[in-house]
C-alpha cells in the first residue's frame, strides 16, 4: 500500500525530468562501464583460451622434462597411452649472422609438429622451409631476429657449430602461449638438424616438451594421476589441454580481479559524486518534503518516494555505465584480437555484466541512503526555513546501510573469487577513504589558519581563497576526496615504476655484470677464462658449475607441503658444487665440507631463503638432479645477494655427491659497457655453443614485462580520475550559484573581476595542490611498502613523478574551477543579488 | 549644499523571461551632501532597482547617473568597482554576507579591497561599535538575523563612505530588531557625516529621514 502510493508520487515528480542527475548518472556510468569492460575482456581471454586449449598446447597433453629427453621408460609410456607424440627441444642459444650473433629462444622439433595447429610463415610450408639445400638445413626465424640479423631468406646463420639457411619468415607458432617469458626472439629448427651442433650436450641448459594426442574420450584425469605417479619425481610436470595456457589464464584471472577491484574503487569515488547530487537533489526538494509532512505523510513514506526516484536514476546510470562498457569492448574487438597473443572469444558474457550491475546499484543506493535518510529526518520547520538540522538517520536506515554495505563487500568476495584479494584492496580503498577524508579535514584546519598569517596580509584574494578553504561550505575536503583516491593510485604506480627505472639506470649497471654466459663445458672454462681475463676491457670473471634440480622433500615431507608456494620449491633451481665456499661467500652459520669430503651429501642453503623456508642445520632435503634423487644433509647457511643480478646459488653440494653427473659452467663477465659487442662476437666466433645472455637487454625484456602491468594498472587509475574529475566537475557546477552571490558581494564591496577571478583561481588551485599533495604522500607511502616490505628493493622518493601527481591535481581543479568562474563573473551583480533577496 | 547624486531621466528596461518591463520611466533627481532620503512606494514600483542604479549595480538603460561628481554610466564593471571603494556602502535586506568569512572577515573585505594595511583592527573596532564585539569569529550561519544586519552595517561603514544604501534594511527583520538597526544605521550616518539613501516600506523608518519619495509605476509620484 504505502509503496504503491510511494511509486505514484515517485512517478509524478519524475516527470520533471533528469536535470540535476547527470552527475549522478555519470559517476555510475564511468565505474559500472570500467568494471563490465574488464570483466568482459577477462571472460573472452577465459573463453578462448578454453575453446583453443588443445591448439595452444599443440596437443592433447603434454609431459615436460628439464635439461634431460624422456628415458626409455617415459617414452614407452607414451607410446603405450597416446596415439600420436611430438618431441620438441627448447633452449637459448646465440644465432650468429657473419659476426653478428644476437640471443634467440630456439625451438627444436621433429616432423610431427605441429601436432594441432599450423605454423604461420611469411611465404612456403614448414617442410619446404626445412628442407635441406647445398647440404645446409633449412631454419625459420621471427621477423624481428632475421631484422636485427640483416638476413633474408636464403641467407645463413649459425647456431651453435651448425650452419642452417633461413628458409622463412616465422609470422604465427600455433603453441606460443603457452611458452613462459622468453628473452629473445623465436628460431624454429628440426631436432635432428642439431646433430653437429654441440648445443644439446648433456649438462646443457635444455628443456623437452612431448606432445601427445590422445584417444578420443581419453580420461585426462586418470592419465595425468598416471603419469604423475610414475615419473613427477623424476621432474615430469604434466599439462594438458583442460589448463593449457595456465599461467596465462592465472595472470589473467588476477589481474582481472585486480583491475576489477580499482574499478570498485572508482564506484567509491563516484559514490562521493553520487551522494553530493542526492544531497543537492534533497536539498532542492525541502519544500516538497515539508508539505508532503504537513499534509500527513510519514518519514517512510517521504523516504520511500525519494528512494525509488534514486533507484530509478541509478539504474538508468548503471544501464548506460553496461552500454559503454560492452559497447566500447565491442568497438575495439577487431584491434584487441589483433594485439592479444592468445584467443578471445569476444561477446556479451552476462556474468560479467551482472556483476557490473551489482556494484553499481549496491554501491548508488549505499551512497544516497545516508543524505536520503538524514533528509527525511528533518523537522517540518526546519525544512521551511532552509536551514538544514545536523541529524543522524534513524537506526533502522543505519541497519540498512550496513546490510548495503555487507552485501557490497560479500559480492566483492563472491565474484573475485579471492577473498584476501577482495577485502584486502577494499580494506585499502575504504582506509584510504577514511585517510583521504582525514586530510581533507587536515588541510581544512590548516587553510582555515593560514588565512589568520601575516604573510597573507594586502593579498586578499589569496585569503579569500584560504578563508574559502577553512571556512564553512569547504569544498576542499570534496576534492580531496574525488580526487585523492585516482592521484594515490597514479602516484604509487608512478613512484614504483621511477624507482625500477632509476634503479636500473643508477644502480644495476655499477652491479650488474655485462653477460651471463652459460653451457660452458669443463674443456673450455680455462680457454675461456683467458679469453675474457685476456681482454683489458673485462674487470672480471666468475665461474661456476651449474646443475638444476628441484627441491623435493624437506625432511621426509614434500616441499610444497612443508613451505607451500615459496618461489625455492615452484620449479627447478640453479645448484653448484665446491670443494671450498666460492670467493666473496660469507657462511653465517654452520660450516663448509671439508675438501675432497666424500661422506654423506651436504648442502649449503642460501641463508634469507633458508628463513623464509624455515630450514635448520641438520635438517634433511631430497634434491632430484637430472631425474637423480640426492639425500643431502643441509651444514651451513651462506648470505646470497641475488640485487645485482650477478650469480647466485640457492643450494651448494659438495662435489662428491653430484660427481659424474653431466653440467655445465655459468660465467659472468663485468666489462666497459663500450666493449661488450666485442666480447660477445669474439666468445661466439670461439665458442660457438656457449650462450651469451646480455645483461641490460635482458633487463629491459624484464622491465618491459612490468610495465605492461604497470600501463594496465595506470589505465584502471585513470577510470577513477576521470570518476572523480566529474565528480569535481559536478561539485564545481554545483558551486556555481554560492559563487554569484560570493562574486556579486565582493564586486559590490569594490572587488574587480579580475581580483574576483585571482580569489576563484588560487582557492582551486591550491584545493588541487592539497589533493596532489595528499596523493603525494599516499604515493611515497605506497611506493616505500611495495619495494621496501614487498619486493625488498631500496626506495628513493622519486621527485619529479610527485610533482606531475600534484601538478596533475592543481591543473584539474583549476581547470574546473576556472570553467565555472565564467558565470559567476559575468553576472551582473544587482541581477544575482535581486534573485537572492 | 554640494550635490552628491545626480539622476536626470534615468529609464530602466529588464528584459525577463516574460519579455521587456520598463522599471523605471524617467527618474531625476538629486541628493545633497549628509541628506537621509527614503524611497518609499509598492512592491514591484522600482524603489529597489532605482537605489541599485544609484550604487551603479545596475546600469541606466538611457539618461545619466552620477555619483560625487562622477558620470556612473561612463565607467566599466572594474571601474565602476573601484568607484564603489571608499565612496559608497550597501545595506541590502537579505544581509549578504559571505557565508564563508566570519564576521570580523566580512567586515574587513572592503579594507582589504582597498589596499588598506590596518583592515582587521579598524573591522575590529566598526564590529564593536555594533555591539558585535564578542562575535567577531562567528561565521554568518552562527548568527541571528539582527547580528546578520549589524555585521551587514559595520561592513558598509567600515570605509567611512560618503554615500550609504540601505534597501530595505529591517525587511527581515523583527519589530524590536529593525528598531535596532534603524538606531544604528542613523547614528553611524550621522558619526561619518554620510548621506543616506534608503528604500523602506515602513512609514515610521521613513519618517526619520530629512525627506521621502515616493514611487509608483517607475516614476516619482
Amino acid at each position: 500500500m504505502m509503496w504503491a502510493l510511494a511509486w505514484r508520487l515517485a512517478r509524478r515528480e519524475l516527470r520533471g525530468g533528469l536535470a540535476g542527475f547527470r552527475v549522478l548518472i555519470l559517476c555510475l556510468a564511468l565505474g559500472v562501464g570500467a568494471i563490465a569492460a574488464v570483466g568482459l575482456l577477462r571472460a573472452a581471454i577465459q573463453g578462448g583460451l578454453a575453446d583453443q586449449g588443445g591448439v595452444l598446447l599443440g596437443g592433447d597433453a603434454q609431459m615436460h622434462f628439464t635439461y634431460r629427453f624422456a628415458s626409455d621408460d617415459e617414452k614407452a609410456w607414451m607410446g603405450e597411452h597416446a596415439l600420436r607424440v611430438s618431441e620438441i627441444v627448447d633452449f637459448r642459444s646465440l644465432a650468429v649472422a657473419g659476426e653478428d650473433p644476437a640471443l634467440t629462444q630456439v625451438k627444436a622439433v621433429d616432423d610431427a609438429w605441429p601436432l594441432i595447429g599450423a605454423v604461420g610463415l611469411q611465404a612456403g610450408t614448414l617442410a619446404q622451409a626445412f628442407a635441406p639445400q647445398g647440404g645446409m638445413p633449412g631454419g625459420v626465424m621471427e621477423k624481428i631476429l632475421a631484422e636485427r640479423l640483416g638476413l633474408k631468406v636464403g641467407d645463413t646463420f649459425k647456431l651453435g657449430n651448425q650452419t642452417f639457411r633461413l628458409g622463412a619468415v616465422l609470422l604465427r607458432e600455433p603453441d606460443s602461449a603457452t611458452a613462459g617469458f622468453s628473452l629473445g626472439p623465436r628460431t624454429l629448427v628440426r631436432t635432428a638438424d642439431l646433430a653437429q651442433s654441440g648445443l644439446i650436450a648433456p649438462g646443457t641448459l635444455y628443456e623437452t616438451d612431448y606432445r601427445l594426442i590422445l584417444p578420443a574420450g581419453a580420461d585426462l584425469d586418470a592419465l595425468q594421476k598416471a603419469a604423475e605417479t610414475a615419473f613427477r619425481d623424476k621432474g615430469m610436470t604434466w599439462s594438458d589441454k583442460r589448463n593449457a595456457a595456465r599461467g596465462v589464464e592465472k595472470f589473467v584471472d588476477r589481474l582481472g580481479s585486480f583491475l576489477i577491484l580499482i574499478g570498485l574503487a572508482g564506484l567509491a569515488v563516484g559514490g562521493v559524486g553520487v551522494a553530493s547530487a542526492v544531497r543537492a537533489f534533497m536539498a532542492a526538494r525541502v519544500a516538497t518534503i515539508a508539505t508532503l509532512k504537513v499534509l500527513g505523510a510519514q518519514g517512510a513514506l517521504v523516504l520511500r518516494v525519494y528512494l525509488i526516484q534514486i533507484a530509478v536514476i541509478c539504474a538508468i546510470g548503471v544501464g548506460l555505465g553496461l552500454v559503454l562498457g560492452a559497447g566500447g569492448l565491442i568497438a575495439g574487438a577487431p584491434l584487441l584480437v589483433k594485439l592479444m597473443p592468445f584467443p578471445v572469444a569476444i561477446g556479451l558474457y552476462p556474468a560479467p555484466l551482472v556483476q557490473a550491475a551489482f556494484y553499481g546499484m549496491v554501491s548508488g543506493l549505499l551512497f544516497a541512503l545516508w543524505p536520503l535518510a538524514q533528509a527525511v529526518r528533518q523537522r517540518v520547520t526546519s525544512l521551511y526555513r532552509g536551514t538544514a538540522e545536523r541529524v543522524w538517520p534513524k537506526p533502522a536506515h543505519l541497519v540498512w546501510m550496513g546490510a548495503l554495505l555487507a552485501l557490497f563487500v560479500g559480492g566483492a568476495v563472491w565474484f573475485s573469487g579471492n577473498a584476501s584479494l577482495a577485502l584486502g584492496t577494499l580494506g585499502g580503498v575504504f582506509a584510504a577513504l577514511a585517510v583521504l577524508a582525514a586530510a581533507g579535514l587536515g588541510v581544512k584546519h590548516l587553510a582555515r589558519a593560514a588565512a589568520r598569517l601575516g604573510f597573507v596580509t594586502g593579498r586578499p584574494a589569496l585569503r579569500w581563497a584560504l578563508a574559502a578553504m577553512g571556512g564553512p561550505r569547504s569544498e576542499v575536503q570534496a576534492v580531496i576526496l574525488s580526487l585523492g583516491l585516482g592521484l594515490s593510485v597514479l602516484a604509487v604506480v608512478g613512484q614504483i615504476d621511477a624507482n625500477f627505472r632509476a634503479a636500473i639506470a643508477r644502480d644495476l649497471p655499477a652491479k650488474a655484470p655485462s653477460f651471463f654466459f652459460m653451457d660452458i663445458q669443463d674443456a673450455q672454462l680455462a680457454p675461456f677464462d683467458a679469453l675474457m681475463t685476456g681482454n683489458p676491457a673485462v674487470t672480471q670473471v666468475q665461474t661456476a658449475p651449474m646443475l638444476r634440480g628441484i627441491l623435493t622433500q624437506i625432511n621426509g615431507r614434500k616441499a610444497r607441503d612443508v613451505v607451500g608456494d615459496h618461489w625455492v620449491v615452484t620449479g627447478d633451481r640453479g645448484i653448484t658444487f665446491s670443494d671450498t665456499p666460492p670467493e666473496g661467500t660469507t657462511v653465517t652459520d654452520g660450516a663448509w665440507w671439508p675438501k675432497d669430503y666424500k661422506g654423506p651429501a651436504q648442502i649449503s642453503f642460501a641463508a634469507t631463503e633458508a628463513a623464509e623456508m624455515h630450514l635448520n642445520l641438520g635438517d634433511q632435503v631430497i634434491v632430484n638432479i637430472l631425474g637423480r634423487d640426492i639425500a643431502a644433509t643441509i651444514t651451513s647457511f651462506r648470505k646470497v645477494d641475488f640485487s645485482g643480478a650477478g650469480m647466485g646459488f640457492i643450494m651448494a653440494i659438495n662435489p662428491a655427491a653430484v660427481a659424474g653427473a653431466p653440467h655445465s659452467s655459468i660465467a659472468t663477465v663485468y666489462a666497459a659497457p663500450e666493449a661488450e659487442a666485442d666480447i660477445l662476437r669474439q666468445a661466439s666466433d670461439t665458442f660457438p655453443n656457449i650462450t651469451a645472455i646480455a645483461m641490460k637487454e635482458a633487463i629491459g625484456r624484464a622491465v618491459e614485462a612490468l610495465s605492461a602491468i604497470a600501463t594496465a594498472t595506470v589505465l584502471a587509475a585513470g577510470a577513477v580520475l576521470v570518476t572523480g574529475l566529474v565528480v569535481l566537475v559536478g561539485g564545481a557546477a554545483a558551486g556555481v550559484p554560492a559563487r554569484m552571490r560570493e562574486a556579486a558581494v565582493l564586486r559590490v564591496l569594490g572587488a574587480t573581476r579580475g581580483r574576483v577571478l585571482a580569489s576563484f583561481a588560487l582557492r582551486s588551485a591550491l584545493m588541487g595542490a592539497a589533493a596532489g599533495a595528499v596523493a603525494m604522500g599516499a604515493g611515497a607511502l605506497g611506493g616505500w611498502a611495495t619495494l621496501r616490505l614487498v619486493m625488498d628493493l631500496p626506495y628513493r622518493f622519486e621527485m619529479w613523478s610527485a610533482l606531475s601527481v600534484v601538478l596533475g591535481g592543481m591543473l584539474a581543479t583549476l581547470a574546473a574551477g576556472v570553467v565555472f568562474a565564467w558565470a559567476p563573473l559575468s553576472a551582473r551583480p544587482a541581477a544575482v543579488l535581486r534573485q537572492a533577496e | 549644499m554640494t550635490t552628491v547624486l545626480d539622476l536626470q531621466d534615468v529609464h530602466l528596461r529588464l528584459n525577463g523571461n516574460a519579455g521587456a518591463v520598463d522599471i523605471l520611466r524617467g527618474i531625476s533627481l538629486a541628493v545633497t551632501a549628509g541628506e537621509s532620503l527614503a524611497l518609499i512606494g509598492p512592491s514591484g514600483s522600482g524603489k529597489s532597482s532605482l537605489l541599485m542604479v544609484m550604487a551603479g549595480l545596475e546600469r541606466a538603460t538611457s539618461g545619466r547617473v552620477s555619483a560625487l561628481g562622477q558620470d556612473l554610466t561612463r565607467l566599466d564593471e572594474d571601474a565602476l568597482a573601484r568607484f564603489r571603494r571608499g565612496n559608497m556602502g550597501v545595506v541590502f535586506q537579505s544581509f549578504h554576507l559571505i557565508p564563508t568569512l566570519t564576521a570580523l572577515e566580512n567586515v574587513a573585505v572592503p579594507l582589504e579591497i582597498a589596499g588598506e594595511a590596518d583592515a582587521f583592527a579598524r573591522a575590529r573596532t566598526e564590529l564593536g561599535r555594533v555591539g558585535l564585539g564578542a562575535r567577531a569569529g562567528h561565521y554568518p550561519s552562527q548568527l541571528s538575523g539582527g547580528e546578520q544586519q549589524r555585521v551587514a552595517l559595520a561592513r558598509a561603514s567600515v570605509s567611512r563612505p560618503k554615500l550609504l544604501l540601505a534597501d530595505e534594511p529591517t525587511g527581515n527583520l523583527d519589530a524590536a530588531n529593525g528598531a535596532a538597526i534603524m538606531d544604528l544605521l542613523f547614528d553611524l550616518r550621522d558619526a561619518h557625516g554620510a548621506t543616506l539613501v534608503m528604500v523602506t516600506h515602513a512609514p515610521d523608518l521613513a519618517a526619520r529621514c530629512d525627506r521621502v519619495l515616493k514611487l509608483a509605476d517607475g516614476l516619482l509620484a
